[in-house]
């Protein structure tokens, strides 16, 4: 969405801090550039930005807005790599369930160097890292096994490990950079393989039972904690398998 | 396109194949070993008979509520027990309104036959008038959160709600012995159910083609596991029910492996169900000397409201005395009857509103009986001050139970009520009033 203002600057005290649907973040009178861009939750309402979404005002230069928000089911947003669950196959696309609103489709050519003769089999309950192509509100939304040049860059099936379902706001820490302290802490004594799916899935595998059943339990009670708790909660978890 | 629920819980072949991975290794997915139950918690003390029992994510709770009524004509000398099973659609997107499922009725059925053929409930002792009346107590279960093992946990609800719940004592009298009197809660304590003993429902979950046995299943286990059993056992080790319902084959020596362990599982939850129960229950005393502090004991000989048949059930005119409800400790109350003069303080001339009235009436024998239909309560008074207590035997740590009566009521001394404690306005034209008596 574009907006044009007339010049004057201020900054904006809400970034980063928590708001709720209704709160006004933006009065277009005081905004000095030409042009902003909304991100999800936020909605032009005359001359004011109005959150619809409830969650952390994001903000990244010059001109881009957002509300980050946690929530357990996801809307599908393109661009975005989920993990979907193979639900049946028609002749021309799977059906994945990809914890949205609508199952999504992933037609059968949508591999790198994918033609009719080698089409893959994915059966009822495989698990597949996919990268969502198309998503709006009306359509079910078009995912796809490569990225957006075409390679296959690590999308697929995912073999053998475990998957447990998360929040989205779980997903965004564990994907952020620098590492969040879970992964941190958890890598420097266990090795594991671990998938993140923007729509609350996680996939992990090691090679022991008792690591993967470690490092899930400890990501999922490291969505509350801040940084310290997080280090002393893994800490904790390890001297159990004794590491 | 078939546009089913998005959130109905699908597996992956990757969670099927690490569940039963893990377990040959004894691990589960939430860190537990294979016989360890999931934190238990039960929240009872909103109401007797009402209990909450959280075993991990699941959430159920139970309602016991009892009601006169007629006997079956077979057993005509016994009351009636019946479990009622709610599965609400928020517990889970499988479940629907209207006609309970498979899974509910199951449930209902095993907690159902775990505690009436092991005679767990005494329904000998429910009865009040033998094939007239007796008390029918109903159990309603109301699963709130399903993360796995409902039976258990909705058993462990039933039971610390069956062991919480008081029934309103009733009393027969009349010429033919078939005028029942039920007392309201005020006038006589109510009454607990008599239990012999608790039976603890333990669920198993088969994997790996009945080698594998784990108990207290979460969600993700129960889809992925091969069969079930729930065993309903007590701390005597007197299996009261089995269930087993379809689901892989199992060898009769894993079952019985299975029943040991569940009859030390019996013996750790029937010892927490006993400690909370007991919480709740010296919660209750404490709650009832909290409500009778500082007042007299007054006697008041008030004959109860009889029932024919044909009449309302509650019609209920006058109370006994509430000596019976203070506590033993407090042993030099108890004796302590305090009669006094009659009382002056009308409460229509000093044009109190009829429904105060109801809460705190002291019983002037000038009222007439067209003021008899009042519900009355047990209230505590305000320690009344010297000068006016010379001819009385109040102990201040006493209770007081006021009565409206019909015709004879005896005598109460002009005391304060509750509401002169609270209207100080009121004090003063009382005191003023009683001075002008004296």
């Amino acid at each position: 969405m574009e907006v044009k203002s007339t010049p004057s600057q201020q900054p904006n005290l809400l970034i980063d801090q928590a708001i709720v649907p209704g709160d006004v973040v933006l009065h277009l009178s005081n905004i000095s550039t030409n042009k902003i861009k909304l991100g999800l939750g936020l909605r032009q309402d005359a001359d004011t930005i109005k959150a619809t979404n409830m969650g952390l005002l994001k903000h990244s230069r010059p001109n881009k807005y957002w509300v980050e928000s946690s929530t357990k089911r996801y809307i599908p947003t393109a661009g975005d790599a989920v993990l979907g669950i193979v639900i049946d196959s028609k002749p021309d696309n799977f059906v994945l369930d990809i914890k949205g609103p609508n199952l999504a489709f992933l037609p059968v050519l949508a591999f790198e160097g994918g033609t009719r003769k080698n089409i893959p089999k994915y059966e009822v309950g495989t698990l597949v890292y996919v990268r969502v192509v198309k998503a709006n509100k009306i359509m079910n939304p078009e995912v796809a096994c490569t990225d957006a040049n075409g390679k296959s860059a690590e999308f697929g099936s995912l073999k053998d490990g475990y998957m447990f379902e998360t929040s989205t706001g779980l997903s965004q820490m564990l994907l952020s950079s620098p590492t969040c302290p879970v992964l941190d802490a958890l890598g420097k004594k266990l090795s594991f393989e671990l998938a993140v799916g923007l729509n609350g899935r996680v996939w992990v595998d090691a090679s022991s039972p008792e690591a993967v059943v470690l490092v899930s339990n400890s990501i999922m009670n490291s969505e509350f904690l801040s940084d310290t708790q997080q280090k002393i909660m893994v800490k904790t978890l390890l001297k159990k398998i004794e590491l | 396109m078939d546009h089913r629920m998005g959130n109905v819980s699908r597996m992956t072949v990757n969670e099927r194949k690490f569940i039963e991975t893990a377990l040959l290794n004894d691990l589960r997915i939430d860190g537990r070993r294979p016989f360890d139950y999931r934190p238990l918690t039960i929240k009872l003390g909103r109401e007797d008979g009402l209990s909450e029992v959280h075993l991990g994510q699941t959430h159920v709770m139970a309602y016991v509520t009892a009601q006169l009524s007629q006997p079956y004509r077979d057993r005509p000398n016994e009351g009636s027990f019946s479990v009622f099973s709610e599965f609400s659609p928020m517990a889970d997107p499988l479940f629907e309104i209207g006609r309970p499922g498979e899974s509910a009725i199951e449930l209902g059925r095993v907690i159902d036959r775990g505690l009436r053929e092991s005679k767990a409930i005494d329904v000998e002792s429910l009865s009040v008038v033998p094939g007239k009346y007796v008390w029918a107590v109903r159990l309603d279960i109301h699963i709130l959160d399903n993360g796995g093992n409902l039976i258990d946990a909705a058993n462990i609800a039933a039971l610390s709600a069956l062991s919480t719940f008081r029934r309103p004592e009733c009393t027969v009298s009349g010429d033919d012995g078939q005028e029942v009197t039920i007392h309201p809660p005020e006038t006589r304590e109510p009454l607990p159910l008599i239990i012999h003993h608790l039976p603890v429902a333990i669920t198993f979950a088969f994997f790996n083609e009945g080698n594998i046995s784990v108990i207290d299943p979460s969600n993700h286990e129960e889809i992925v596991s091969g069969g079930r059993m729930t065993v309903s056992i007590n701390t005597n080790s007197e299996i009261c029910a089995i269930q087993k319902a379809g689901g892989e084959g199992v060898m009769s020596g894993v079952v019985m492996q299975c029943m040991r362990i569940a009859s030390m599982k019996a013996a750790d939850i029937t010892k927490e169900i006993k400690n909370y129960v007991e919480i709740f229950d010296n919660e209750r005393t404490l709650r009832k000397v909290k409500r009778h502090s500082e007042v007299a004991t007054l006697e008041v000989d008030v004959p109860d409201a009889s029932m024919n048949e044909t009449s309302q059930l509650h019609h209920i005119t006058g109370l006994k005395n509430h000596t019976d409800l203070i506590p033993k400790s407090e042993p030099n109350t108890i004796n302590q009857v305090f009669i006094g003069q009659a009382s002056n303080w009308d409460p229509y001339s000093m044009k109190t509103s009829s429904h105060l009235s109801k809460h705190f009436v002291a019983s002037p024998s000038t009222l007439s009986p067209s003021h008899v239909d009042r519900v009355v309560e047990t209230i505590s008074l305000p320690k009344l001050e010297k000068n006016q207590t010379e001819d009385s035997t109040m102990d201040n740590d006493g209770v007081i139970s006021i009565a409206v009566e019909t015709s004879s009521v005896t005598k109460t001394k002009n005391m304060l009520t509750l509401k002169d404690a609270v209207d100080k306005k009121r004090k003063m034209k009382k005191k003023m009033k009683m001075k002008n008596v004296k």
